[in-house]
């Protein structure tokens, strides 16, 4: 590990990182546009220079050498002796502050990047509060560059991170710069709009408000977003995300930096996809059905209602033909929890993973690159946790059959009992010949998140709560334990999945996926290794 | 100096000068032959011993850039900078328009000595004519057997193409020129890695201005020692100078690199003169981008060493703008901050803005509505960008302080008066319209 100094400081650093990496790293705030560890360095903003020491080209000796260096183009070197804090360095920062407010139209009170936008931050804490130039302002045009994207070329400060991320991320290159000098522009090329599975992705690493999302604009001022850390749904890939909320109302999905998943970012389909989340006639309360009437219990009375009918319907006709069908969407606690109630219950049980939701290949980014240098990808089973679920079945030692077998079995009268977890985004995600077969399953307990053709047919309906509402954790296709926090609350009257089924499996208290892993600890070691769950996220820049 | 031979231009005006027959005649392609008897390294050793210093502008031994090329290189590529857009430049043009053989000639040679297999001749688009003139001169040398496979049976291969660029100033930087020449936006790159290491299709390449190779024949044919002998040390072989302006001979001249920028204009062998009535108020000598001169420092002599005595940037071009006393100095600077303010290409901070910001200055003050605080702002901008101080990537950014700064700095009593004798409210009236 080479040691550099900065500052008269003492570093430790990353070989094969740059300067102004490891300056992050260690601590130090260093001003920058251009350069994104995820990107290619351009070093064109200016902004992280530094002085360096060099040996003199007669002498030798070592000593400040007379020009600045971009931090962020400089690579590490053991013994490397660097300062930001000189006035060389603070002259040319501070000229550069200046430069990027010129023709900037000082719009913060109408942006939606106020707050999280680092022209803002780097001019209260580099800048100067007057500026000189006393002329016209230039003033680039405001664009609609893509079905989800608007670009403010006037906020713009020409990083160019988002031409390069559209070249050398998501591989499809829509976005260019064209003019030259102050006039430069981002843009599109004519008639190729800027629609790509990543495109949202330019949004969050534009550092001011040029680039903007239609579906957050103008929705939050960011300062008043909670944001809780979580993991995406959308697909086994298991991205890691951040979930922006204010009063309980989720406003925006953004990535978080997870190295060797999905580095710094997310696809639009998990950016947008959790706009079900807030829909109206989702299922908030369980309904019990005897014959034609249904009721509501308490939640309270719940466990004895539902412990009662598996234990009537057992004592009936044994627990070989009772089933138990995890969902891919639970959390591996949630899985574990309703695995070990229906074991000591129905001791014969079958635990098996339920419908495995594909689409069409897994996608590969860049898309230019043809599989090679893959910096992302979106994975074609579009559930987070079909691993987790497999993993607990395995740790149960119950045997377990596949779900089309199961759908089969349903059809030929062999299932006497099933309590079958749903909780897609899509609400009619059951097969036909399980919903046609669902009126033959006797005992029949659905936990699902909107009403559906199964739910109809279920004796017990139990209310299964979205991915920002539960805390737990998911096994990604690589195989990765990637734990995530609840966001908001469930919807009024309706209790978290964790809660209900804690309660069933016969422990005391509040669900705490935590605590949950330490019981599953004792079967499944790598769960016990889990730290207790993410750190708050921090905003990424 | 009526007693200087012309070299590079000896070609110029003779009849059907870009003939291939017209310059075997005259000697034409015989330093061909001369070096393809030699070793490369022999041919690259002459070119370093001759201390032959780049003349594009920044002045770099050509031989010692080609040194630079890694040894174990399996490609080289040889990018011949014809994209002359200094604005009152026009050497290259004249070499190419007249004299097209001596251009081919010299890449060949190079190409050799660097051991390169493809050339390109990258020309600036306004070339119309010239591209023309030189096509032609290239297929006709391909079928005299100078270019192709296997030239003069001497083993060596090599293609030469013409690449024609899209009208950028900036593409005559040469890592603009490599990415133009890669189909790319014209923006230089950052260095290292340096072209010679990485740089055409991420290949070792060399990048030399027109006149620097049109210089290679002549120090293979004469020898290293005959070329130092022309001008003073450090600054040797014979170079071309422009002189444009209210002179009695505007054109394109050549001489040793030991005359000064008063011979220039007033010799017989150059300029003649300023036109009837016409006083010299100052002189770009070096293209607009190395800096100005008054009339009081024309004997600055016209070499690479001694413009930095001056506050200049260096001979840039040896292109030299004459300035009457008729011209105003705040259209001078209003016309060169709008050259900059439109060919910056961008990419960083202190150039993009800097210019711009220093254009909409100067237009004021050439308006009428200048302050005398905007002068210190113009010296300050234009003091805080460039490649020398770190502060930006490429030359470009040098190129537009130097002119900025001495334009301010050494006329500033005339922007003081200008300022002083306008209408006391003009510039906060101008002002007040605008915002």
């Amino acid at each position: 590990m080479p040691k550099i100094t900065i500052d008269g400081k003492e570093v430790e650093c990353r070989s094969g990182t740059n300067v102004l990496q490891a300056a992050l790293e260690a601590g130090w705030d260093i001003p920058h546009y251009c350069y994104h560890p995820g990107l290619s360095v351009v070093a064109s903003c200016r902004l992280c220079l530094m002085e360096m020491q060099m040996p003199h080209p007669k002498t030798g000796e070592m000593g400040w050498a007379p020009k600045l260096f971009p931090a962020c183009q400089t690579p590490v070197r053991d013994g490397m002796v660097v300062r930001f804090d000189s006035e060389t360095v603070r002259a040319a920062r501070d000229h550069c502050m200046e430069y990027f407010l010129l023709n900037h139209p000082l719009d913060c009170p109408v942006c939606d990047q106020a707050g999280e936008c680092y022209l803002q931050d780097y001019s209260y804490k580099f800048g100067e509060p007057i500026s000189r130039m006393v002329d016209q302002k230039l003033v680039n045009p405001k664009k609609d560059v893509g079905p989800k994207t608007l670009l403010y070329s006037d906020r713009c400060v020409m990083c160019s991170r988002c031409v390069r991320f559209t070249k050398e991320v998501a591989g499809t290159g829509e976005l260019c710069i064209t003019n030259r000098g102050n006039r430069s522009e981002i843009d599109v090329f004519p008639g190729i709009p800027l629609d790509n599975a990543l495109q949202g992705n330019v949004v969050d690493i534009c550092p001011v408000g040029a680039l903007l999302d239609k579906d957050f604009l103008f929705k939050q001022r960011v300062w008043f977003l909670q944001s809780a850390p979580s993991i995406c749904p959308g697909c086994s890939t298991g991205c890691a995300i951040r979930i922006d909320t204010n009063d309980n109302i989720v406003y925006r999905l953004k990535p978080r930096y997870n190295p060797g998943v999905n580095d710094w970012w997310m696809c639009d389909e998990g950016r947008f996809g959790w706009k079900y989340v807030h829909d109206a006639d989702r299922l908030t309360t369980a309904k019990v059905r005897r014959g034609a009437d249904v009721s509501a219990p308490l939640w309270e009375d719940l466990g004895g209602i539902v412990s009662y009918r598996f234990e009537q319907h057992v004592a009936r006709k044994g627990s070989a033909g009772v089933f138990c069908v995890l969902s891919p969407m639970m959390s591996c606690e949630e899985a574990w929890l309703l695995i070990s109630f229906m074991q000591k219950i129905a001791p014969e049980v079958t635990p098996l993973v339920g419908h495995v939701p594909v689409s069409g290949e897994d996608q590969a980014f860049p898309i230019s690159a043809a599989g090679k240098d893959v910096k992302f990808s979106i994975r074609n089973e579009k559930c987070p946790n079909r691993r987790g679920v497999e993993m607990v079945i395995t740790a149960s030692g119950c045997p377990t059959i596949g779900f089309d077998e199961f759908v089969e079995k349903a059809g030929k009268d062999e299932v006497s009992a099933a309590w079958i977890v749903g909780g897609y985004p899509d609400r009619d995600w059951a097969p036909k010949d399980l919903t046609k077969a669902a009126g033959k399953i006797e005992l029949l307990v659905v936990q699902d998140t909107f009403e559906n053709k199964l739910t109809a047919d279920a004796a017990v309906v139990l209310p299964s709560c979205a991915f920002v509402e539960r805390g737990g954790c998911f096994v990604n296709a690589q195989g990765r334990i990637q734990p995530f926090l609840t966001a908001i609350r469930p919807p009024d009257g309706c209790r978290r999945d964790g809660q209900y089924l804690y309660e069933l499996a016969g422990y005391e208290g509040v669900y705490n996926a935590a605590r949950v892993r330490e019981l599953m600890a004792a079967t499944m070691s790598p769960f016990g290794d889990l730290a207790d769950a993410p750190a708050k996220p921090a905003h990424q820049h | 100096m009526a007693d200087y031979e012309p070299i590079l231009l000896r070609n110029v005006g003779i009849e059907n000068s870009t003939a291939l027959k017209t310059y075997e005649s005259r000697g034409g392609y015989r330093a061909l032959r001369k070096a393809l008897k030699m070793t490369p390294q022999e041919v690259q050793a002459e070119v370093k011993a001759a201390n032959l210093r780049g003349r594009g502008g920044a002045g770099f031994p050509a031989g010692v850039k080609w040194g630079f090329l890694p040894r174990d290189r399996k490609i080289t590529y040889l990018c011949v900078n014809g994209d002359e857009s200094e604005p009152p430049t026009f050497s290259n043009r004249v070499l190419l328009e007249q004299d097209p053989h001596q251009l081919i000639e010299g890449t060949i040679i190079s190409g050799y000595a660097t051991q390169t297999r493809i050339a390109y001749i990258y020309m600036r688009v306004e070339f119309h004519e010239q591209f023309h003139v030189l096509q032609r001169a290239i297929d006709e040398v391909y079928e005299a057997g100078y270019l192709g496979k296997d030239i003069l049976r001497s083993g060596y291969s090599l293609e030469c193409y013409i690449h024609r660029g899209a009208g950028a100033y900036v593409c005559g930087e040469e890592t603009g020129l490599l990415e133009s020449l890669e189909g790319k936006r014209g923006w230089p790159r950052i260095k290292p890695p340096f072209p010679a290491v990485e740089g055409l299709f991420h290949k070792p390449t060399v990048v030399n201005n027109v006149e620097t190779l049109c210089n290679v024949p002549h120090i293979i044919e004469r020898g290293a020692e005959w070329f130092t002998g022309i001008g003073p040390e450090g600054s040797s072989g014979p170079k071309l100078f422009c002189v444009s302006g209210p002179v009695q001979r505007p054109g394109c001249f050549e001489g040793p690199m030991t005359i000064t920028c008063r011979q220039l204009i007033e010799d017989d062998a150059y300029a003649r003169g300023m036109l009837d009535g016409k006083q010299v108020k100052a002189v770009m000598p070096g293209g607009i981008s190395m800096g100005i001169l008054t009339a009081d420092e024309l004997d600055m002599k016209m070499d690479f060493a001694d413009p930095a005595n001056y506050g200049l940037l260096g001979l840039g071009t040896a292109a030299a703008v004459v300035i009457d006393t008729e011209t105003d100095i705040r259209d001078v600077l209003a016309n060169v901050t709008r050259f900059f303010s439109h060919e910056s290409c961008g990419q960083c901070t202190q150039c993009r803005e800097g210019t711009g910001w220093m254009y909409r200055i100067a237009r004021r003050i050439a308006d009428g509505a200048g302050r005398i605080e905007d002068l210190d702002i113009l010296v300050e901008v234009a003091s805080n960008m460039g490649m020398m101080p770190g502060l930006s990537i490429c030359g470009l950014s040098d190129g537009v302080a130097y002119p900025i700064r001495t334009i301010v700095e050494k006329f500033r009593n005339e922007f003081e008066e200008h300022i002083r004798r306008q209408s006391p409210n003009r510039a906060l009236n101008v002002l007040a319209t605008m915002n």
